[in-house]
């Protein structure tokens, strides 16, 4: 479970500049419960496209809790950020543009059912 | 809708009673305190010693307050009146009410007042399909506050109501025991407040802090908001009416998103369209960029900061795709609806590089498009990469979401608004004019944002290049030859979709017809088979679907109607122009100045009036920005460089107009006009 999240969190920091980032600046700090093994912390420090991600508490601009697991699903595409927060499946607090901006860059579903007749995507 | 019912509002949060104030919901009833599209009351009924009240009079104070005179006793009979009862109702965040009870009598009298409270939590969604509700319920009293509550796994909504006289709380509502000195009064305070509990260690959730955020100084707000208006000096009393009341219904249909900060964007429709609408909110905001520019603005970044990034077949989602529509309520939460936006349109994207060009146009805020350069690339890649679903080099539309999404992607979005001549619908993709001509538009609109602003000339040449092709290719292949005008779409077999319909104006706004074809079109636009005297119709008598009562294959449509005459002016139409706005305007006499979404299609020789299509949504924001954008076009207002030109073609029933304190690039100026195009024996003025 943990691999997932840390591969997302190490993409994340190997692909910037983030276009879809650029844009922003602040921190956004993840609390990722988990009563088994731990809760787990990750804080990304995004400014302008730049993005850092380290396993740190601290303050941030934005906080975003979600269960370890759900939020496994999140960084597949197999769950979406703004529907899980209005139903409490996440629970955000602070700057919601930051909440905005970082929802953009979670991947879309993993199976395409498309109707296949769509042009050339980018 | 019915005619007694009171509703005001503030942002998404609405309140919908009966003249009373009494709130009686059933599942599929749409009264009550609603707010992110969650019914958060569903009862709140006053009783005086058992008795229900009959209501002397209601008063619409503004769109955010109401006042209830009543008195106790029901019935045809004139009730024994020796007490009355106020209600004072303001929307916030949830909603206040001050409830006195007057004693006129001389003996003091004592009383058992109540009120009765429920709620069932029902989503919008489902009190439109009148659905079963999947949570649990569960009510009670604590530190003298009645919470009502609803569950459903994470998902939890509640209802906090206090008074500020003590009372008798229970399950099922408040009971107050007073007595009322003679010719004295009492008055409590009670507070409905909404609640979305989660919070956590950094304080309150972002959904909690939005039920919870100050409500600003509403009153001071409206004479604010139109105090910054131009002012209109006109002769002809109806369009003085009109502006008063577009601005005012503007002022109620503005909406603000969590992340905008306070600042507002236009929202698609009273009550039930208080959301952010792609469409909607772009056109809205081009209707009325010559009165404010703060609603363009926010519609630009908050629709940018929602813009696709993935592909999800589910919210029909594409990376650079512009949203249709945001929804918060439960049945969005859970993904049975795609609403967390929902991005099924295919014109809000080429519309959002429209809206960001004209925007730069009247304010000359180059930072915002250099802010927003970034999404306004990923619209223009999104028509190429995404939205030719055929490879032929035209934007058309199929939904992948075939459950819940929209089958009709374009602003004529009803199930048979696309139909061929003899009334056969086509299948899809269906690639309709309109959206070529938005696409035209955006690529050359764009070039020059791209010279002015992002300093890349080689991307602007590119633009106009495949803008240039495009308007070669689509007049040959859109022009119906035997009619000489466009087709409605092209379907999938690429071919033509024949009938007559007003998408022809829409065409003209955009700049995508030859200068040679444009006469022959504005004489349809004008002929009988569209133009019924008071507008231009949706679809043309005569083809196989007309009807002049059918949403979209036959109605007039205001809206449609204003962007249609600003196509006639960028085409040098001016005296149509100004006949189409006559014809608009005097409609709008039939409705206090408030233009409905539509009205039939009937000649106005006929019926003599324009015959309302009945819609619950009143007022809706692009009906609300029509006066608005046909006073610019009548005007012919159009910002060159710093300067604001004026060019006006006024209808001769206007008589002069003046408006005064139009804010742009320039600072403020003011424009002029006389009345001089004969629109009468056009649109047959009594």
């Amino acid at each position: 479970m943990v691999d997932t999240i840390e591969g997302f969190f190490q993409q994340l920091v190997d692909q910037q500049p983030q276009p879809l980032l650029s844009k922003v600046r602040g921190t956004v700090r993840f609390h990722l419960l988990d009563p088994q093994l731990g809760d787990d912390h990750w804080l990304v420090a995004i400014d302008h496209g730049d993005v850092s991600a380290s396993h740190a508490e601290g303050n941030a601009d934005c906080v975003i809790r979600a269960d370890k697991a759900f939020f496994e699903r999140l960084v597949q595409g197999r769950e979406n950020a703004i529907a899980a927060m209005l139903r409490g499946a996440i629970v955000c607090s602070g700057d919601v543009e930051l909440l905005l901006a970082i929802q953009r860059i979670f991947p879309g579903p993993p199976k395409r059912q498309t109707t296949g007749q769509r042009g050339v995507s980018q | 809708m019915t005619a007694d019912q009171v509703r005001i509002l503030h942002g998404n949060t609405f309140v919908v009673s009966d003249a009373r104030g009494d709130i009686e919901a059933s599942a599929t009833d749409p009264t009550g305190l609603f707010s992110f599209d969650t019914r958060f009351l569903s009862r709140w009924v006053l009783t005086v010693d058992n008795q229900r009240l009959t209501a002397l009079s209601t008063d619409d104070l503004q769109y955010f307050e109401a006042r209830f005179f009543l008195v106790p006793g029901t019935g045809t009979v004139y009730v024994d009146s020796k007490q009355s009862v106020i209600r004072q109702r303001s929307v916030g965040n949830g909603f206040h009410e001050e409830l006195s009870i007057l004693n006129h009598a001389d003996e003091p009298i004592d009383l058992t007042v109540r009120i009765e409270a429920a709620c069932d939590f029902a989503d919008l969604f489902e009190v439109k399909d009148a659905l079963k509700k999947k949570g649990a319920y569960a009510t009670q009293v604590e530190d003298g506050k009645l919470i009502l509550r609803y569950q459903r796994e994470t998902f939890v909504r509640a209802t906090v109501i206090s008074s500020s006289e003590p009372c008798q709380m229970a399950e099922d509502g408040l009971t107050f025991h007073i007595q009322v000195e003679p010719h004295g009064s009492w008055r409590t305070d009670l507070d409905v407040a909404l609640s979305v509990p989660g919070a956590s260690e950094t304080g309150p959730s972002l959904l909690a802090w939005q039920a919870f955020r100050p409500v600003r100084d509403m009153a001071q707000d409206l004479q604010h908001w139109l105090h910054e208006a131009p002012r209109l000096e006109c002769e002809w009393e109806p369009l003085r009416t009109s502006y008063r009341r577009s601005l005012v219904d503007l002022a109620a249909l503005r909406f603000s998103p969590l992340s905008a900060a306070g600042r507002s964007l236009p929202a698609a429709g009273l009550p039930w369209f208080m959301t952010m609408f792609g469409r909607d909110s772009i056109f809205t905001s081009l209707q009325v960029l010559p009165y404010t520019q703060e609603l363009a603005a926010t519609t630009l970044r908050e629709l940018g900061l929602r813009q696709g990034t993935r592909i999800d077949d589910f919210r029909d989602e594409d990376p650079g795709r512009i949203l249709h529509e945001m929804r918060y309520g439960e049945m969005t939460a859970f993904e049975e609806r795609p609403h967390s936006p929902y991005y099924g349109c295919a014109d809000a994207t080429a519309l959002y590089v429209v809206l960001l060009d004209e925007y730069e146009r009247w304010t000359g805020d180059l930072d915002l498009v250099r802010e927003l350069e970034y999404e306004a690339r990923a619209a223009l890649n999104w028509i190429d990469a995404y939205a030719d679903l055929q490879g032929n080099g035209y934007v058309s539309y199929q939904r992948r979401n075939e459950e819940t999404g929209l089958e009709n992607q374009c602003w004529k979005d009803s199930w048979d608004s696309i139909a061929y001549h003899d009334g056969r619908l086509p299948g899809f993709p269906r690639a309709t004019c309109e959206l070529q001509g938005y696409a035209y538009d955006a690529k050359m609109r764009a070039a020059r944002l791209a010279r002015l602003a992002w300093g890349d000339s080689a991307f602007a040449d590119q633009l106009e290049q495949q803008a240039a092709d495009l308007k070669r290719r689509f007049n040959q292949d859109f022009w119906v030859e035997d009619g000489e005008f466009f087709a409605l779409a092209l379907d999938a077999d690429g071919s033509q979709v024949d009938s007559l319909t007003s998408n022809n104006g829409h065409l003209l706004w955009s700049g995508i017809v030859d200068d040679e074809k444009a006469e022959i079109v504005v004489r349809h636009l004008l002929g009988e088979r569209l133009f019924s005297g008071w507008g231009i119709r949706t679809m043309a008598v005569g083809e196989g679907r007309y009807n002049p009562i059918g949403y979209h294959v036959g109605t007039v449509w205001p809206f449609d109607n204003s962007f249609i005459a600003w196509g006639l002016r960028r085409y040098g139409f001016k005296d149509e122009a100004a006949i189409v706005a006559a014809g608009i305007l005097e409609a709008a006499r039939f409705f206090d100045g408030r233009l409905p979404e539509a009205f039939g299609g009937y000649p106005r020789a006929t019926t003599k009036y324009p015959v309302q299509y009945p819609t619950a949504c009143s007022p809706q924001a692009w009906s609300t920005g029509t006066p608005l954008l046909l006073l610019r076009t009548m005007l012919g207002l159009e910002p060159v460089g710093d300067n604001l030109v004026v060019d006006a073609a006024l209808p001769m029933s206007i008589g002069r107009l003046e408006l005064l304190d139009i804010p742009g690039r320039w600072g403020r100026v003011d424009a002029f006009g006389r009345g001089r195009v004969i629109t009468r024996q056009r649109t047959e003025l009594p």
